[in-house]
């Protein structure tokens, strides 16, 4: 198996310190730690959108810093835990992100598609403020899946879901990624869950 | 028509008596601001007296030095009062509004005097009253653009972050944030014009009308300074806003720092 991801004394500004960690291609890993332990600001450093020392980072091998940013933020796409939709439908807010990465319009069946394997009965044309928190945490979710390429980084993708709805959304994400051979590190308070799909668990900030 | 009444220094002190009717109200409705009262239109007064002292000084003893020397402490003044409003703004940022207000307001003065009116650059008569008329302006708009611009960054995080995370470059998320706060900074200038003349006389027409000049000429006046107010509040908010805003992140990392 590849590794797709390393880090060597990895850490953000004096106060986080991460161990070294490891993620093979292909693997759903789950990174779990206490409050504070500095699990979304690791996806975020994973991601780029705040800076890693140089050296501490890489990537298919190669060290972050040598990749063209935007096209690497792409293949390494994060779900941010906070999430914003515009107002308008479903599939309006497809097209927001598409056309943010300029990129061509997703077509009414495969918006259909992510929404349904994210546990979302609704036809594309459903205003958005009528949904729930945890159905518009879902639609986010469903948006940024279907740009995903490579790798997916989730922070807390269920954390407004019942347990129920969380495990068949998890257990369809996750035979998702098996099928298109993609990597997820996935960040998650949930023990139960954990067990349930992880494939390696990263332990942040020492054990919980 | 004949020229303007000088005011009598007895006679014109009577004007404080109605001071006393908005404190009165302000009594009345409990409006504790007695203290900003007293100490705005003391301020008001002195500097106006300070200000009358010089430009007397100035228009016995025209020379160019003393234009320069006046514009340069508006223009400094104005990008004063903008900055000390926005204090958390980065060097570069701070040093884009400075150059964008000087830019702007200065170039639409040298365009109002030399081309429109056809005087010389350093008539103080013509040179600082519309310096000051541009410059207090521009100075409001490009306040009231930043703060847009800033509080709408701030309240937006979560959008941000996600364009950031779906891979948007930093320059296409933050234009939508310029646009919009450049709107918000002309409109207060663009509505004015909407209502001018028909309530109200503009401030300089009024002026020149009491100084005995004809309707027709004031009004060319007044057209032609809210022509070049509008022009200097749009370019020196373009200016701060549009490049302001590549001083918040660097191309490489594509790092924001709001």
């Amino acid at each position: 198996m590849e590794r797709i991801h390393t880090t060597s004394r990895l850490h953000f500004q004096d106060f986080l310190h991460y161990p070294d960690i490891a993620v093979e291609a292909g693997t759903f890993a789950f990174v779990t730690g206490r409050s504070g332990a500095g699990k979304s600001t690791y996806l975020r450093l994973l991601n780029g959108s705040i800076p890693a020392d140089p050296g501490c980072m890489f990537f298919r091998g190669l060290p972050l810093e040598e990749y063209q940013i935007l096209p690497y933020r792409r293949q390494v796409l994060l779900v941010p835990q906070a999430v914003y939709l515009i107002q308008g439908t479903i599939l309006d807010n497809f097209h927001f992100y598409y056309d943010a990465r300029r990129q061509t319009r997703v077509e009414e069946e495969r918006a259909a598609e992510f929404l349904r394997l994210c546990c979302l009965d609704f036809p594309v044309d459903t205003p958005c403020d009528t949904l729930s928190g945890g159905e518009r945490q879902r639609v986010f979710l469903a948006i940024f899946l279907s740009l995903a390429t490579d790798v997916v980084l989730l922070d807390e993708p269920t954390a407004a879901l019942d347990e129920a709805t969380a495990r068949q959304v998890l257990d369809n994400i996750k035979e998702y990624c098996k099928q298109q051979e993609l990597t997820a590190l996935c960040v998650c308070h949930s023990p139960k869950l954990v067990e349930l799909f992880a494939d390696q668990v990263i332990v942040v900030g020492g054990e919980i | 028509m004949r020229g303007i009444i000088q005011l009598q220094i007895g006679q014109f002190l009577l004007i404080y008596l109605l001071l006393l009717v908005v404190l009165g109200v302000m009594r009345l409705c409990r409006i504790d601001q007695t203290r900003l009262l007293v100490v705005s239109s003391m301020k008001m007064t002195v500097q106006l007296i300070v200000a009358g002292l010089i430009l007397t000084y100035i228009f016995e003893h025209p020379h160019p030095l003393f234009v320069v020397a006046y514009l340069g402490a508006m223009t400094g003044f104005s990008i004063h009062r903008v900055l000390g409003k926005n204090k958390d703004l980065n060097p570069r940022f701070r040093l884009v509004t400075g150059v964008s207000i000087a830019l702007a307001g200065l170039c639409v003065l040298a365009y109002f005097v030399a081309a429109v009116v056809g005087e010389s650059l350093f008539n103080p008569q013509y040179v600082i009253p519309v310096g000051g008329m541009v410059m207090g302006n521009t100075m409001t708009g490009v306040s009231l653009g930043v703060k847009t611009f800033r509080e709408s960054l701030h309240d937006q995080r979560s959008k941000i972050e996600a364009l950031v995370c779906v891979g948007a470059s930093a320059e296409d998320i933050l234009l939508p944030f310029v646009r919009q706060a450049l709107e918000t900074a002309m409109l207060p200038t663009l509505n004015s014009m909407v209502g001018m003349g028909i309530v109200s006389l503009p401030g300089m027409m009024t002026g020149q009308i009491l100084a005995g000049t004809l309707p027709m000429t004031s009004i060319l006046y007044q057209i032609a300074i809210m022509v070049a107010i509008c022009t200097a509040v749009t370019c020196a908010c373009f200016g701060t806003l549009y490049f302001g805003s590549k001083t918040l992140y660097d191309k490489k990392r594509q790092i924001l720092q709001l």
